[in-house]
């Protein structure tokens, strides 16, 4: 399906470096992917796995010092990112790739309207007087289902529900109708009922835009109801790729199936133990040799210590980061 | 039918909001309006609700850690909220909780020796050397290793610091814990893990919970029964079985379907709830849930639902009119 086309986003070999106190800590290690015109991609993983860093990485985004990019390249419609100038990345941050964050109160100004924060994004890349921006602005915030948006554009931050102010960041993401959009945890600060409303939103929204979507996030069910591939990262690394059916059909890397299992789901009868992944993500600052799986790894063998085991497969199907992944017979 | 360790009898928490040129009590938030239910030994009560629901506000209602407006609670015979402070103080050995956020409630200038043995001395526990045992078995029972004893908080994970929260409440012996969104901090691999542990210790200490949470999925782990809030309000209690297999108020049933199920395959029906929750400074009049409710008629938005048992074998308490 997506073979034929030229990829929007093109991640090669990225490593990124945060230099710290006790040491340099590698956040991603030679992570590639590419993401296609129009699909939504989801990257999941625990606290600490590196999803956040890759998709700041991408807008340069990077607190930097301590961070930087140390290796490989982000490729935007082929134009290199990495090394743009600040007044390059200006051209490209809310026109053509815009982000959303996890918490909308620290990512929206507490001491603007929301009107004037939107109307900012859309001068600056549109050739619009300030009222025709308004105008797109109240327009923007309709569409992403704000009541009575005409008067909830002089409101300030404050004055949203945790639920407004994700749409409003939403409705500013998509001012200048970008090609992608990187959201980043964009549901999490917020209650079910409510996590479900703005997915709706945001799916409806895609469609009609026809953007592309990397979906950063540490929940599986909403990976599962929106998203078409699937990056699972761990302690830096991609260790598997896969469609969404593949991954929830058939987890080939241990992790992957962990993960899986442990969450906790409402189930018809009620499990007398939950299942879980044993020990803890190894500290950054100190890396195992071989595999960073191994010591949690119920299959772990004397060659996952010695060597790191790469991202092998072909590109479009399945791929897993394992010298000795699951196959189907293993999870039944 | 097994003993009654805690009775909560319409439970109310007020606060005040002050305004006006002399900061004159002006109106009151809501929180907790009027909260009725049991606990029994040995058994876990899941509460669940969105934020701002009020649950935490009951949990620390229960403890006094907050002095509720009205209402009676009654723990093991006593009413709780009229002991005098020395009484309570005693109580509290009884009563403990587990706060949700483990980098914020443990002293990151303690070690964990003396964040677990500042309990035993304050109630004057056992005599000064047996108090040592008694913190290295409550390590040994929450899976801490011995060697950490002199380490600071700063220095563990998010799911050791946990245990180490879970263990200063144990450290007592308390008879019920209130456990407030002691999961939703940790990641998945970890909070399987930390709700096996609270599993365990009920079984092997007897130990009742008031399991505060807002993820539906977690709560049926753990508890034997749970209740919904909407607005300070219970709107629904049953036992586990029940509620998640047919849940009765329309609030529950939207809530569950509203969670994602991380299955591919799986296609939901999910019940959109229009808007917001409505403040409670001013809580819609009739039912709280009309505003929001697709079953809203006439009767819902005049008069308050009263409370129905719906259950055949256990009790299923629903305040709906639609029953």
């Amino acid at each position: 399906m997506a073979d034929n086309k030229e990829p929007l986003l093109s991640v090669r070999s990225l490593a990124v470096e945060f230099r710290t106190d006790k040491g340099v800590v590698r956040a991603i290690n030679d992570v590639s992917y590419d993401i296609f015109p129009g699909e939504t991609v989801g990257i999941v993983g625990e606290s600490g796995c590196g999803k956040s860093v890759s998709s700041l990485a991408i807008l340069g985004l990077i607190p930097s010092p301590p961070g930087k990019i140390v290796h490989g390249s982000i490729k935007y419609r082929g134009q290199e990112l990495v090394g743009l100038s600040e007044y390059g990345y200006r051209k490209i941050r809310g026109k053509s790739i815009s982000m959303i964050f996890q918490e909308p109160m620290t990512a929206l100004n507490p001491v603007f309207r929301v009107g004037s924060q939107m109307v900012d994004v859309i001068c600056r890349h549109q050739k619009l007087s300030k009222r025709e921006a308004r105008l797109k602005a109240i327009e923007m915030l309709d569409k992403v289902g704000i009541p009575s948006a005409g008067k909830r554009i002089d409101e300030y931050p404050h004055e949203l529900s945790g639920g407004m102010r994700q749409r409003v960041m939403i409705a500013m993401a998509l001012s200048c109708g970008p090609d992608l959009l990187l959201a980043d945890e964009p549901t999490t600060a917020l209650d079910v009922t409510t996590q479900a409303q703005v997915m709706g939103e945001m799916a409806k929204l895609q469609k009609d835009f026809g953007m592309a979507v990397v979906l950063v996030t540490h929940d599986m069910g909403v990976i599962a109801e929106t998203c078409k591939r699937v990056l699972v990262m761990y302690c830096g690394q991609i260790i598997e790729s896969a469609t969404v059916e593949e991954i929830f059909r058939c987890p080939q890397h241990p992790y992957t199936a962990g993960l899986l299992r442990s969450i906790p789901v409402v189930r018809e009868k009620k499990l007398k133990r939950l299942p879980t992944i044993e020990g803890k993500v190894p500290d950054l600052l100190h890396l195992p040799d071989g595999c960073l799986y191994a010591d949690r790894c119920p299959k772990v063998q004397d060659r996952c210590r010695k060597e790191v085991p790469k991202l092998v497969g072909e590109t479009g199907k399945q791929r897993v980061a394992c010298f000795y992944p699951n196959n189907r017979e293993d999870l039944m | 039918m097994s003993n009654k360790l805690l009775e909560v009898k319409n439970l109310k928490k007020y606060f005040p909001i002050k305004g006006g040129l002399f900061r004159n009590v002006v109106n009151h938030v809501k929180a907790v309006d009027g909260v009725t239910f049991s606990i029994e030994e040995g058994k876990t009560l899941g509460l669940v609700g969105e934020s701002g629901c009020g649950k935490s506000t009951l949990g620390r209602s229960l403890l006094r850690l907050q002095k509720p407006t009205e209402g009676t609670v009654v723990f093991n015979g006593k009413s709780v909220l009229d002991l005098s402070h020395t009484e309570m103080k005693a109580l509290r050995r009884d009563m403990q909780i587990i706060f949700q956020d483990p980098f914020a409630s443990l002293n990151p200038r303690m070690t964990i020796h003396s964040i677990l043995r500042e309990p035993l001395d304050t109630h004057r526990l056992g005599s000064p050397s047996s108090r040592d045992q008694k913190i290295l078995e409550i390590m040994d029972i929450v899976g801490l290793r011995k060697e950490v004893l002199n380490r600071y908080p700063h220095e563990f994970s998010g799911g050791q610091r946990q245990r180490i929260g879970i263990a200063r409440a144990l450290v007592l012996g308390p008879k019920f814990i209130v456990a407030d969104e002691p999961v939703s901090a940790l990641d998945v691999s970890v909070q399987s893990q930390v709700l096996n542990l609270i599993s365990d210790l009920q079984e092997r200490l007897g130990i009742s919970f008031l399991f505060i949470a807002h993820d539906l999925a977690v709560v049926q782990h753990v508890s034997h029964d749970v209740g919904v809030m909407y607005l300070g309000r219970l709107v629904e209690k049953a036992s586990s079985e029940d509620l998640y297999k047919d849940p009765k108020h329309p609030y529950t049933q939207a809530l569950l379907s509203a969670i994602p199920i991380p299955d591919p395959t799986k296609k939901t029906k999910r019940i959109e709830l229009e808007g917001d929750v409505p403040s409670p400074i001013n809580p819609p009049s009739g039912c709280s849930f009309h505003t929001r409710c697709p079953f809203a008629k006439d009767i819902c938005r005049e008069v308050d639902p009263a409370q129905k048992d719906l259950g055949s074998n256990t009790e299923h308490l629903v305040s709906c009119h639609l029953y």
